[in-house]
């Protein structure tokens, strides 16, 4: 068959791709939080670092952000690591849902005003890109 | 500073708004009662077409022969007060607040023009300083709590301004920008900053003296 080769070439150069898409959006590349599901930005990404992030906070358990649900309430026991808070958390959410930006926001400014440390206010997360 | 900046977005944020709905209810009604008892006479020549008619030529800008006395000062006046209603009721920065605590949410301005709307606040305070300092009549009629209500205006809109450009640390100034603000709520049933409340009701006073016992205009 002709179709053969074609596929025996495409198949491992798609596998190669996806890799190294994936690899370019990694934890440990990540230097913002992702904002791929907003149409339209209006700050700038907040700044966020998982792994650097998680190394200072002391963080080891995933579960502390990538939390499940359970009866339309958080639940802390499911650990939802590696799937997009998009997924879940839609940009124009539901009535009783959790929408992304206050997602985020409470993630964010939530844990900081708690622990009390790290920051808090719009300009201290939502800063212009470094040039 | 974390500990602050979060009693002033929580507790202290409350307790303003509800100092300022608070008093300004019961300045209100305690001012009903006062008129009510010295000036029951005048009261019962309150009549609301004149009232309203003057109202209408008083909000409109060069609409009363005051406003066209003084151009620039009318000018200043109506973005003072546009600005300073406009750019705080609808800037992201304060709804975000609301919406991640509470869930309450609401149409935002595009960030630039909250911004220069806020500029506008800062730049008219400067010029009412400006003329507090340099008119002589306008010096003249001047007490402590022009300076007061000044300051808490113009010291709010600027850190708010210095705060949205990361001008200084930003949590500092953020905190500085959140205690004006809440100050300047909790100003404004016991200052000079009621003519927010007591305003519409004196010009409605005037306009009823005017127009059914004097059968003249107020504007």
């Amino acid at each position: 068959m002709k179709r053969l080769p074609f596929t025996r070439l495409l198949l491992p150069a798609l596998a190669v791709l996806l890799l190294t898409a994936s690899g370019a959006f990694a934890q440990q590349d990540m230097t913002h939080v992702p904002t791929e599901a907003f149409k339209k930005l209006t700050r700038p990404p907040a700044a966020f670092a998982h792994d650097a992030h998680n190394e200072k906070a002391g963080l080891t358990d995933c579960t502390a952000c990538h939390h499940g649900e359970k009866d339309g309430k958080r639940d802390p026991a499911s650990d939802t690591a590696g799937i997009p808070c998009a997924d879940c958390h839609a940009v124009a959410a539901k009535a009783g849902k959790t929408p992304l930006e206050r997602a985020f926001h409470l993630q964010c400014m939530g844990c900081h005003l708690t622990q009390k440390k790290g920051p808090v206010t719009c300009g201290d997360c939502h800063k212009p890109a470094a040039k | 500073m974390h500990a602050l900046y979060d009693l002033a977005v929580g507790p202290l944020a409350w307790l303003a708004f509800a100092v300022f709905i608070l008093g300004s209810i019961y300045r209100l009604m305690s001012m009903r009662a006062l008129a009510l008892k010295k000036d029951a006479a005048f009261v019962a020549y309150i009549s609301w077409p004149h009232a309203i008619r003057s109202l209408l030529h008083w909000v409109t800008p060069f609409g009363a022969l005051g406003w066209r006395e003084n151009p620039g000062v009318t000018i200043v006046t109506f973005l003072f007060h546009i600005c300073l209603f406009v750019a705080p009721l609808f800037l992201m920065g304060h709804i975000v607040l609301f919406d991640t605590f509470h869930g309450w949410s609401w149409p935002a301005l595009p960030d630039g023009v909250a911004d220069t709307l806020s500029i506008v606040v800062v730049a008219a305070c400067a010029y009412f300083l400006w003329r507090r300092l340099s008119v002589p009549e306008v010096r003249f009629v001047t007490r402590s709590h022009d300076w007061l209500v000044l300051a808490l205006v113009g010291a709010t809109f600027l850190t708010g301004v210095l705060a949205y450009h990361r001008i200084g640390d930003n949590l500092f100034m953020t905190t500085l920008h959140v205690l004006c603000g809440e100050a300047m709520l909790v100003a404004i049933p016991f200052t000079r900053l009621s003519h927010m409340l007591f305003g519409f009701f004196s010009r409605g006073y005037i306009a009823s003296e005017f127009g059914s016992v004097r059968f003249a205009k107020d504007w």
